[in-house]
């Protein structure tokens, strides 16, 4: 880690970071309506892709998965992102953390850093058009998802051409086989023990039963990497090195489990406590 | 037959003449008033830019006071100055 200058304290470097923000302030009027507001807009009318829950004891924290729109690398992956909405919200813009990183292992764009920030103009955190209180949840998780497109590699400053032919697609294979192994089989086992919210576990589960077919599809034409290694351009010297078999394992055994789970006979009536920690959710 | 008024209590309705239905900086209703008022009418009163967006006179002053330079409208990013019509 670079030494800090005797200006930047250590909370100056995680200015950005919700988790590490010290903020108590109590919640103005205009704020709170304005944090339930946002939400309403997105369960009215949700965003292809976009999934956001009020987190249960803090009304300003919004935890969100935004799922990889297909034919991107990130396709069918799910990354987990907890928004924090300051006390004047939204004169000030939210703080975003992303989750899904391996435990600050891998980074998952230019703009998405492992250590969790999200460089974004709109929050401050890059060059750009800035923040304006015309902004809300949905448009913020509309801007991450739209870094996560096609061809990331284009995102990172100095890279709008090829360093060397080939980078794009390499940095593609990468980015494809992270998001299997840690953005779909890494969120559905919590490896990392993320504390994400029941009504997103749910979601990720019927999402990934729906992009199961798809899942193995990927890895099986992928399978021929295996053993190969890539360095990854933006990782600091990070090598990625395939195991699509693994994978492929991994994706088994997280589909029998849901099926098991899922298969419990809905109608079951919950006489005793056994085996019932279903409770609610399981109407037909 | 004639009638005598002994008195008579007069109800009007009003609503603002906005190009939008909310604000959009609070979001609330233009009818309604901004989230720290109670009443809305001449109290929290609507406030229109030379650019035509509107907003609540208390939800655009926060914003141009939390921006010391380049006060911009959060509609349109233009340059904001009011429209003293």
């Amino acid at each position: 880690m670079a030494s800090a200058s005797t200006k930047d304290s250590k909370i100056a470097v995680n200015y950005w970071d919700p988790l590490r923000d010290t903020d108590s302030e109590v919640l103005s009027a205009t704020a709170s309506t304005r944090i339930r507001r946002d939400l309403m807009t997105i369960f009215k009318d949700p965003p292809p892709g976009l999934f956001v829950v009020g987190d249960e004891s803090d009304i300003r924290y919004v935890h969100a998965i935004i799922v990889g729109v297909m034919d991107t690398p990130y396709e069918g992956g799910f990354f987990y992102f907890i928004l924090k909405c300051p006390s004047d919200y939204p004169i000030v813009p939210p703080k975003v953390k992303f989750m899904t990183t391996d435990a600050g292992r891998v980074r998952f764009n230019p703009n998405l850093y492992k250590n969790g920030k999200v460089c974004l103009s709109i929050l401050g955190t890059w060059t750009g058009p800035a923040w304006s209180p015309a902004q809300q949840i949905s448009t913020v998780l509309l801007s991450i998802q739209s870094l996560m497109n096609e061809k990331p590699y284009f995102n990172e400053p100095g890279y709008e051409k090829e360093r060397w032919p080939g980078d794009v697609e390499r940095y593609n294979e990468i980015l494809r086989h992270e998001t299997l192994r840690v953005a779909v089989c890494g969120m559905l086992e919590n490896e990392c023990h993320l504390i994400i919210p029941e009504q997103l576990k749910e979601i990720m589960e019927t999402t990934f039963l729906q992009f199961y077919d798809l899942y193995m599809e990927t890895s099986k034409n992928k399978i021929d990497l295996d053993g190969k290694s890539y360095t990854d351009p933006f990782g600091a010297g990070a090598v990625v090195t395939f195991e699509y078999a693994k994978i492929l394992e991994r994706l088994e055994t997280i589909r029998g489990n849901l099926a098991k789970k899922h298969a419990i006979p809905v109608d079951l009536p919950l006489t005793d406590g056994e085996g019932s920690d279903e409770k609610d959710d399981n109407d037909e | 037959m004639k009638l005598t008024i002994k008195n008579w209590t007069g109800v009007a309705t009003w609503k603002w003449v906005a190009n939008d239905d909310n604000c959009g900086i609070c979001r609330m209703a233009f009818d309604g008033c901004c989230p720290d008022c109670k009443l809305p009418g001449d109290d929290c009163p609507l406030v229109w830019g030379q650019c035509s967006h509107c907003f609540h006179m208390h939800c655009i002053v926060k914003w141009l006071q939390s921006q010391p330079v380049n006060q911009q409208c959060p509609m349109c990013r233009q340059e904001w100055k009011f429209n003293n019509k």
